[in-house]
């Protein structure tokens, strides 16, 4: 039952913050290859208060604020900056919070933060909650999605410059994207630090921020039900792969290349062309 | 007092190249304006200008007469503005009717946090729907841009220009590129909205339909303004037939 | 002394980069393509550096195997991975890149063992004594002058030969150079042999420096060689120069004033950021 239960915590976080970058990447366009700092930033916000005896539920707006207040600062860069340049840009970003982490002994240098105390919800408590809010934020995400917003989000996407020639502030758009995801992406990582009870810099480095994105594409960018499997799939594949330790990262990246390479799309694609196969081709 | 747009002595420099220089004209409510001259002339740029990517080194531009100076692309559009590009960008995940309903919905997109309350676009869909109907694309409401010939994407950008409900309707080069029948509809369609009120303010290559829907003329060539009048006037005027006819046509 | 000293390393390290940096630029102005993958490359050529000098006892026959073998896997990169993604948004080929690069560090550790290899007997082990207190490494030498020399050919074959000539006009604007007749297929394998073959040099070099390779010796490399392209404006083979000795030179000093409050491989990205904000275009870019 244990085993179960961290399974379904770590599905839950990993759910919630792919979901977090798909709101910046898959609905409003915005490449970001540094998403990782900000789970960083919630755990490492969410982790030095716990472990200064505040209360585990108060850290985590906590967490939201100060990963959302470093997103804002990255979203203002992508508003100068697009594109392959954006997507350089946030991935420099990544390193430089790392880079930065691992020389502050206030942050536990490069041994990083153990002993995180337990938040009292119990294990099933605690599970219940990851849970619970990966699924609203989903629901959240679908609202979004249907709603105005989700209609300039998706025109910003296709093109920029001509959301603007309709009047719109395409940078106030993108700056919302960029906080709400970041302040997502900040409670996920008040969850992962309290989940795993310790965090270090190589928790939040470049690898966790091309496998987060690699869960939105794989899924099928911009698409919530498809995000929810393929963050899912991806984050229990390591484990499952245990038996096979030593080429689970092999396997890992040989399978994100294949999709890539033969279903650009993701699994939501993959499916849609599967289903008309089985409908029988009609258009 | 109803001057809609005026440019007043608008001169730009790229480096040591002028552009535009010293360019001047109003243009009144209800007015369609042809704005030409041979290529190279600075066209692109005094519009660029009006729209706000190019910032002028002299000069200003008003809009109702508001000074738009200071404003940004999508401020300027708020203002009364729309525009029409030379090069078709529709959207091209979205049908031509969701690409005209977006722009048909400025109330709910004007406040970008408060459109997320916002999910019902029947009501911008139907006007969508009527604009698409006024520019003859009403077949093609429901398909996706790329499967459709230019011709269309010409018309849906002006579709969805006049979703804008624009004070001021800037056309660049919307025949470049038809054939000789397409060109005759859509001038004809300008001509129609003008008919109808619309102030327009067309830059166009082809001489045969501007002059033919054309009341009005103003004329630069190498950045300079060479003529400003009524159409006949403009093409009698020796340096317009020489700058202009001698090369273009 | 200290400062010449940084310095010199400063240009070493910028040599290095520039090597790397510059076949990702060509690939970047070709295809606009973030060729991730490529840092695989580089370490590839250390491994075969490594092992031919340590069966031949020749490092120039090192470097020439390590230069074309690597030269002809990267054409088969192209082929493999890239040309079928050219129609696809830009970060389907980047993450496919990014997968490929991971695969092949872990490809490195399974075949060639975790801790990596060393040269049986070390070449260029000693120095120069340029004036009292002041050493140059043998090794340190080959570096700028191989990247000196290296990069003078290829400037000079690609400004006066024809198919140089072909090979700039498509890196510049392919649709216009296929107008002209330019075998643009040709012209992008000749960008991936000439990218990987300048990789893997700088993977002998690295190797030789540090008496040393190991599966993850270009990881570090990968991102930063990305950091470098941006900052000289992306497909900017000039500004890909200048941004690499730039870095080199920062790093050199960065590391001793302000290593307590950043890391090392950080500053390179807070050099980036910094410039991106100033100039969104790159150091050397066209807006």
């Amino acid at each position: 039952m244990a085993y179960e239960i961290t399974l379904l915590t770590t599905i839950a976080i990993s759910v919630l913050f792919a979901l977090s970058l798909n709101f910046i990447s898959g609905f409003c366009g915005q490449i970001s290859l540094g998403h990782a700092a900000f789970l960083g930033t919630g755990a490492y916000t969410s982790a030095m208060m716990t472990k200064a005896s505040i209360p585990f539920l108060v850290t985590l707006p906590a967490a939201a604020l100060s990963a959302a207040a470093l997103g804002f600062i990255i979203g203002l860069t992508s508003l100068r900056v697009r594109h392959d340049f954006l997507a350089i840009t946030t991935m420099g970003a990544g390193f430089l919070f790392v880079g930065i982490i691992r020389q502050q002994d206030f942050f536990g240098g490069e041994i990083g933060i153990a002993g995180i105390p337990a938040t009292g919800l119990g294990r099933i408590g605690f599970m219940s909650l990851c849970m619970s809010l990966a699924a609203l934020f989903a629901l959240f995400s679908i609202a979004v999605r249907r709603s105005w917003m989700g209609f300039v989000f998706a025109s910003i996407a296709d093109n920029e410059d001509v959301t603007r020639i309709l009047g719109i502030n395409a940078s106030a758009y993108k700056l919302i994207a960029f906080v709400i995801g970041t302040a997502t992406a900040g409670v996920a990582g008040a969850l992962y630090a309290h989940h795993f009870r310790f965090i270090g810099p190589d928790s939040f480095g470049f690898v966790e921020s091309v496998s987060v994105l690699a869960m939105v594409i794989v899924g099928g960018i911009g698409s919530v039900t498809g995000i929810i499997f393929s963050a899912a799939i991806l984050s229990v594949m390591p484990l499952m792969f245990q038996f096979i330790d030593d080429y689970k990262l092999l396997l890992y990246s040989a399978l994100l290349f294949f999709m890539m390479r033969f279903s650009p799309d993701g699994l939501a694609g993959l499916f849609k062309r599967a289903f008309r196969k089985y409908a029988g081709e009609r258009p | 007092m109803n001057n809609v747009l005026e440019v007043i002595d608008v001169t730009v420099r790229f480096g040591g190249v002028t552009a535009v220089a010293g360019a001047n004209f109003t243009m009144k409510k209800g007015e369609l304006l042809g704005f030409i001259g041979p290529n190279g002339a600075g066209k692109t740029t005094l519009m660029r200008v009006i729209t706000g990517i190019v910032k002028p080194q002299e000069g200003h531009i008003s809009l109702d007469e508001r000074d738009l100076s200071s404003l940004s692309i999508n401020e300027r559009i708020n203002c009364g503005l729309a525009l029409a590009q030379q090069i078709v960008q529709p959207f091209q995940d979205m049908s031509l009717l969701d690409n005209v309903a977006l722009a048909c919905g400025s109330t709910k997109t004007r406040n970008a946090i408060k459109s997320m309350f916002y999910t019902d676009r029947s009501e911008e869909r139907q006007r969508a729907a009527e604009l698409l109907h006024m520019v003859g694309l009403e077949d093609a409401a429901n398909s996706m841009p790329s499967t459709l010939p230019l011709g269309y994407l010409k018309r849906m950008e002006v579709a969805r220009a006049l979703a804008l409900d624009p004070h001021l309707l800037l056309l660049d080069e919307p025949l470049a590129g038809l054939n000789q029948n397409e060109a005759r509809g859509l001038a004809d369609l300008i001509q129609t909205l003008n008919n109808n009120g619309q102030t327009i303010l067309l830059i166009e290559h082809n001489l045969r339909e501007v002059m033919r829907i054309c009341p009005l003329l103003y004329v630069q060539d190498n950045g300079r303004p060479i003529a400003y009048g009524p159409s006949k006037e403009v093409m009698q005027i020796a340096e317009v037939r020489s700058a202009y006819l001698g090369k273009a046509e | 002394m200290l400062y010449l000293e940084l310095f010199i390393q400063g240009i070493v390290q910028g040599s290095i980069y520039a090597l790397i940096a510059l076949g990702l630029t060509l690939v970047y102005g070709l295809l606009r393509i973030l060729h991730v993958a490529h840092a695989a490359l580089f370490t590839l050529g250390g491994y075969i550096g490594v092992i031919v000098t340590n069966q031949t006892g020749s490092l120039a026959l090192a470097v020439l195997v390590a230069a074309i073998l690597v030269g002809i896997v990267g054409m088969a990169v192209y082929k493999i991975a890239y040309e079928p993604l050219l129609s696809q948004p830009p970060f389907i080929a980047l993450i496919a890149s990014i997968a490929l690069f991971i695969a092949s560090e872990e490809l490195f550790r399974i075949v060639f063992g975790p801790y990596g290899l060393s040269y049986a007997s070390q070449p260029l082990t000693g120095h120069l004594e340029l004036f009292p207190g002041f050493r140059l490494k043998y090794a340190e030498m080959l570096v700028i002058g191989m990247s000196v020399v290296v990069l003078s050919i290829l400037a000079y074959l690609s400004l006066n030969t024809r198919i140089g000539i072909a090979w700039r006009a498509s890196v510049t604007d392919p649709s216009m150079a296929r107008a002209f007749g330019v075998n643009i297929q040709n012209v992008r394998y000749m960008n991936f042999f000439i990218g990987s073959a300048l990789a893997a040099i700088a993977g002998v070099l690295v190797a030789l420096l540090n008496n040393f390779v190991e599966p993850t010796m270009g990881s570090v490399a990968s991102y930063k060689a990305l950091a470098i392209i941006v900052l000289g404006g992306l497909g900017n083979i000039r500004g890909t120069l200048l941004a690499s000795m730039l870095l080199g030179i920062i790093e050199a000093f960065g590391t001793i004033y302000i290593g307590h409050l950043i890391d090392r491989d950080a500053l390179a990205f807070g050099f980036l950021i910094i410039v991106l904000m100033v100039r969104p275009q790159g150091l050397m870019g066209v807006k």
